[in-house]
C-alpha cells in the first residue's frame, strides 16, 4: 500500500500547512492586540482615562493629551463619508445589477474595482490638487475641511459599498422581481420597493464595512482635513481624526507623547471592534 | 410606499447642514499652516520666531494657534501654499521651490549666505547620534563629515556648513554602516555617502529615511549604527547614552502663495499671524501702515 501511505503523508502535510497559515493571521491579531494594550493602557492610566477621552486640549508639549476633538472628528468625518458614499454606492449597485447594458457593465465593473486598488496616498494628493481648490472656489477659506475629507472618503468607500450591495442584490431570488412585475409594478418600482428591501441586510453590511474603511483611513484624510485638533464648528472647519492624529505625530513623538498616540490607537481599535460587532449583528439578523 | 414618505423628512437635516455651511468667512482670512507637534521644523520655527511661552515646569511651549492647519509633510505644505492664495507656512531651506514665495523676515531674505553670516535667525541643526563607542567605520565616517571636504558637500547641497575640523586623511575603510532617521537629513546624507565612498570604495553604507524618532530609537535598540535627527534628542533619550554631533545647519523659510503681495514680514507680524491675533491679510496691511 505505498500509494495510500504516500497520500496520507501528503494530506497530513497539507493540513499542517493550512494550520500554520491559519495560525499566522490569528497570531498577528493577538500580537497587535497585545502591543496596543500593553503600551496604550498604562499611558491612559498616566494621563487619566477621563482626561484622555474627554479632554478637549491636545498639546503634547504641555502634557495635555485630550483626544475628545479627534473622537468627534472621526465620527463626523465617517458620518459624512457614509452620507455621501452609501447612497451613491447603493444606487450604483442597483444600476449595475438591473439597468446596466451588458457592454457598459464590462467597463463600469472593472472601473469600480480599480477604485479599490488605488493607494490612499494617491487619493490624498488627488484631493489636495483637485477637491481642495474646488472647495476654495465654492466656499472660500482654505478648502481643507470636514466636508472635503467626507467627500474624499465617500469616494474611497464606494468600491466596498458597491461590491457588497451588488452581491446582496444578486442574491435576491429572481422570483421577487418577477412577482412584483407580475402584479403590475413598473421595473423601477419593483427594484426599489421589492428587491431593495429584500437585500436590506446585505446592503447594511456593505454600509458597515464602508464605515470601517472610512474610520480606519489615515493617509488621505490627513492630507485634506486640515488636522486642527479642535472640535469642528461647521462642516467647513478643519478636523482631525484619530488616525490622522497618529499618522501626523508618530514620526517625532517620544516618551509619553508616543504612548498617548498608541493609546489613541487603542481607542480607534475599540471603535473598529464595535463596528465589526455591529457587522456580525447585521449578518446574524439575516440568518433566520 | 411607507418608505417614500420618509425620504424628504430624512433629507431635511442634511440640507440644513449644507445651508449652514454656506455662511463663510471673509475672503482674505489667512490660512495658517504649521507642521505637527514634536516636529523639529516646528520647534525650531516657533522658538526662533518667538512664538513660545515658558510653562510652569520650565519647558518651552509653542503658542501656534490651534486653528492652524497641520501637516506632517513638506510636500503637502508646499502644495497647500501653492494652491491657496491666503496661505502662509514654513519649510526647510533645502526643500524650497518655485511654486511658492519665500518671505523676508525683518527685511532679511532667507538665503544661505544670510544664514551663514548669522543675519537670518530662523535656523536649526541637523544632528547625528551614536550610542556608546561607535565602530571604527562609523568614527571614520563622522570624521569625514566634519572635515573640510565633508562640509563642502553640505554647502553644495544648499545647507549651511558647521566649522570644519581639519582635512580628511583616512581612506580604504571596509565594512558596513547602517544610517537611519529624519527624511530632512537623508538627502544631504546621500550626497555625503557618495563623497565618502570615493575614498572608501569597499565601505558599504545603507541610508534609511524615516523620521527623527525612528532614527534615535533604532540607534538605541542597536539596529543601526548612526541615527539622523532634525530635532535635538530629548533628555530621556540622552540619558540612555546617546552622543549627538551637529553636521549642518538648515534655514527655515516662511512661505506664502505667489499671488500674495506680501514679501516682507516683521517678527512681530509673524508672531501675530501664527498665534492667531491677526486673521486676515487686510488687517496686516492696515497694521503696517500705522
Amino acid at each position: 500500500m505505498p500509494n495510500a501511505s504516500k497520500r496520507k503523508i501528503r494530506e497530513t502535510a497539507a493540513k499542517f500547512a493550512f494550520l500554520i497559515a491559519a495560525c499566522t493571521s490569528v497570531a498577528a491579531v493577538v500580537m497587535i492586540c497585545l502591543f496596543l494594550f500593553v503600551n496604550g493602557i498604562p499611558a491612559m492610566g498616566k494621563i487619566g482615562v477621563f482626561r484622555f477621552l474627554l479632554g478637549q486640549t491636545w498639546r503634547p508639549a504641555n502634557d495635555q493629551f485630550g483626544i475628545f476633538p479627534m473622537i468627534v472628528g472621526s465620527l463626523c468625518v465617517t458620518f459624512g463619508a457614509v452620507l455621501i458614499g452609501v447612497p451613491t454606492g447603493v444606487l450604483c449597485a442597483v444600476f449595475l445589477v438591473f439597468f446596466c447594458p451588458k457592454k457598459l457593465y464590462k467597463v463600469l465593473k472593472p472601473a469600480v474595482d480599480l477604485l479599490a486598488g488605488i493607494p490612499s496616498i494617491v487619493y490624498g494628493f488627488f484631493g489636495l490638487m483637485v477637491i481642495v481648490p474646488a472647495m476654495q472656489a465654492l466656499f472660500g477659506g482654505s478648502g481643507k475641511s470636514l466636508l472635503t475629507a467626507s467627500l474624499l472618503l465617500g469616494i474611497m468607500i464606494l468600491p466596498t459599498v458597491v461590491s457588497v450591495s451588488e452581491a446582496a442584490l444578486r442574491a435576491v431570488p429572481e422570483s421577487c422581481l418577477e412577482g412584483a412585475l407580475a402584479l403590475g409594478a413598473t421595473r423601477e418600482q419593483s427594484v426599489f420597493f421589492a428587491v431593495l428591501p429584500a437585500a436590506k441586510s446585505g446592503i447594511l453590511a456593505g454600509a458597515v464595512l464602508g464605515i470601517g474603511r472610512a474610520m480606519g483611513e489615515a493617509m488621505a484624510v490627513s492630507i485634506v482635513a486640515g488636522n486642527q485638533a479642535i472640535i469642528p464648528e461647521s462642516i467647513l472647519s478643519g478636523v482631525r481624526t484619530l488616525t490622522a492624529n497618529i499618522v501626523l505625530e508618530m514620526g517625532y513623538a517620544a516618551d509619553l507623547h508616543r504612548e498617548a498616540l498608541i493609546a489613541t490607537a487603542v481607542v480607534l481599535f475599540v471603535f473598529i471592534l464595535l463596528i465589526n460587532l455591529l457587522l456580525n449583528l447585521v449578518k446574524r439578523r439575516d440568518k433566520p | 410606499m411607507r418608505k417614500q414618505r420618509k425620504t424628504p423628512a430624512a433629507l431635511l437635516p442634511i440640507l440644513l447642514f449644507f445651508a449652514l455651511a454656506a455662511c463663510g468667512k471673509p475672503a482674505d482670512t489667512i490660512t495658517v499652516i504649521s507642521r505637527e507637534q514634536g516636529s523639529g521644523t516646528r520647534a525650531a520655527f516657533a522658538e526662533l520666531a518667538g512664538i513660545t511661552e515658558t510653562a510652569a515646569d520650565g519647558d518651552t511651549l509653542d503658542t501656534i494657534t490651534e486653528y492652524a492647519e497641520i501637516t506632517n509633510s513638506t510636500a503637502v505644505m508646499l502644495q497647500s501654499v501653492a494652491v491657496d492664495k491666503n496661505a502662509i507656512g514654513y519649510v526647510s531651506l533645502g526643500s524650497l521651490n518655485g511654486t511658492v514665495k519665500a518671505v523676508a523676515i525683518d527685511g532679511i531674505a532667507p538665503t544661505a549666505e544670510n544664514i551663514q553670516k548669522g543675519r537670518y535667525a530662523i535656523t536649526r541643526s541637523f544632528l547625528l547620534v551614536t550610542l556608546g563607542e561607535p565602530s571604527l567605520l562609523a568614527q571614520d565616517f563622522l570624521s569625514f563629515l566634519l572635515s573640510a571636504e565633508g562640509q563642502a558637500v553640505v554647502q553644495d547641497a544648499g545647507y549651511i556648513p558647521v566649522d570644519p575640523q581639519g582635512g580628511y586623511a583616512g581612506g580604504g575603510m571596509e565594512g558596513k554602516l547602517v544610517i537611519s532617521g529624519s527624511s530632512s537629513v537623508a538627502p544631504v546624507m546621500e550626497k555625503l555617502k557618495e563623497a565618502y565612498q570615493t575614498h572608501n570604495p569597499s565601505a558599504e553604507i545603507e541610508i534609511h529615511a524615516s523620521d527623527s524618532t525612528t532614527g534615535i530609537r533604532t540607534v538605541l535598540e542597536g539596529v543601526c549604527d548612526i541615527g539622523m535627527t532634525s530635532r535635538p534628542p530629548t533628555d530621556s533619550e540622552l540619558a540612555e547614552g546617546l552622543s549627538p554631533v551637529t553636521i549642518a545647519t538648515d534655514g527655515i523659510v516662511v512661505i506664502v502663495n505667489r499671488e500674495n503681495p506680501v514679501s516682507n514680514l516683521t517678527k512681530a507680524q509673524l508672531r501675530a499671524i501664527f498665534t492667531g491675533q491677526i486673521t486676515s491679510w487686510a488687517q496686516l496691511t492696515s497694521n503696517t501702515k500705522r
